[in-house]
């Protein structure tokens, strides 16, 4: 990795896919903080990288590299948890039934993937399957039940739907803005997710007696 | 560029973009206007459009309520001027206020206008001298706005009818 993805590219990445995690368009503008589970899901999504080695902490920081360079590590791994909770942010269901199962799921999902020894390419396949279901479960599905611009018939099945549910599955409705923002967030973490400086799993040469 | 240069600088792009992350969580802008009149009132080098706010102003005392509010928010595109504020606030107040009933719509956006005004201000006190309004504190204007949105008994006062816009 050279010193210019280290110090400027990753962390202007990360901290963009941080600021557009929680951007929000409907009838205004709105930047939403991530809420307190996101924190936690972040942290295991961190955990989860660290451990399939996909960043490398020891790498970006060391007794060995100067002071400077170690700052340089140091925001990459901090402005790297920022965007993996803004991720969480951004493709959870705001409220309701699909909020809390989205959580649950996710946290069931990535503590099986933290207790597992995934190695690098299987956590980056993991998590771009992760991220754009919820995606698609966000975006497109609960979307498309939350249209306002929808036909009669489907208005009344979403009524029955929502009398069965008492009220728990709609969602706010979304500008369609939001739902293409949402998109490059997710290919701009994904792509720097897999520009992060990685470990190799520790190997051993071993000279067998004859 | 030297490899000390190339790490520094990209610290210092760091923070700042980081700092200017949390700034747009906090401040919540709706436009670039506000997002740069932000930035440049962060700096103390915000300034109104004078010639716009004097229109407004003219407009405001010739009663022509919805013109002002346009001539005003031309004046503050980034509203960060708490006097710009609170004529936008008053201007809201006057339309919406009503002998019989006061129109929601225009005083929940003339509160917004006012607390906005007051966060603006400094310590939180507004104090408009001047001599055509009635209402001269931001504190009481906003009073007016939240009463006027209340639903309470003596809503159905009839000497209701009396009572003088201010």
């Amino acid at each position: 990795m050279t010193r210019a993805t280290e110090a400027i590219f990753l962390p202007m990445l990360f901290l963009t896919v941080t600021l557009l995690g929680g951007l929000r368009v409907a009838d205004r503008v709105t930047l939403v903080p991530p809420p307190l589970f996101a924190l936690v899901l972040g942290l295991l999504l961190f955990g989860v990288l660290v451990r399939g080695r996909v960043i490398a902490p020891g790498y970006l920081m060391n007794a060995s590299r100067s002071a400077l360079e170690n700052l340089n590590g140091l925001i990459v791994t901090l402005t790297t948890f920022f965007a993996s909770t803004q991720i969480f942010n951004l493709v959870i269901p705001e409220f309701g039934l699909p909020f809390l199962l989205g959580n649950v799921f996710l946290f069931v999902l990535l503590l099986n993937t933290l207790a597992g020894s995934p190695d690098r390419i299987s956590v980056l396949r993991s998590l771009g399957v992760i991220v754009g279901a919820a995606f698609i479960l966000k975006f497109v599905v609960l979307a498309a039940l939350a249209d306002p611009a929808a036909g009669a018939l489907k208005r009344v099945l979403l009524a029955l739907l929502d009398g069965v549910t008492l009220g728990t599955l709609s969602q706010a409705p979304l500008h369609p803005a939001t739902g293409y923002a949402a998109f490059a967030t997710l290919l701009l973490f994904l792509v720097g997710i897999a520009m992060l400086p990685h470990s190799r799993p520790s190997a051993a040469l071993v000279k067998l007696d004859e | 560029m030297g490899d000390r240069s190339v790490r520094g600088l990209g610290l210092v792009l760091a923070i700042c973009y980081a700092t200017f992350i949390v700034w747009l969580y906090i401040t919540q802008p709706q436009t670039i206007a506000e997002v740069t009149g932000g930035l440049s009132s962060g700096v103390g080098a915000y300034r109104i459009d004078q010639q716009a706010f004097d229109d407004g102003l003219a407009l405001f005392r010739q009663e022509q309520y919805a013109a002002s509010r346009a001539a005003f928010e031309r004046a503050d595109p980034a509203r960060r001027d708490a006097r710009t504020q609170f004529y936008i606030a008053y201007s809201y107040y006057r339309s919406g206020w009503g002998r019989f009933y006061s129109d929601d719509e225009h005083f929940r956006l003339g509160l917004e206008s006012v607390e906005r005004a007051i966060a603006l201000a400094p310590n939180g006190r507004l104090v408009v001298e001047d001599s055509g309004n009635y209402i001269h504190n931001a504190d009481e204007l906003r009073a007016e706005l939240a009463a006027g949105l209340r639903s309470e008994p003596a809503d159905l006062n009839p000497l209701r009818v009396f009572r003088q816009r201010k």
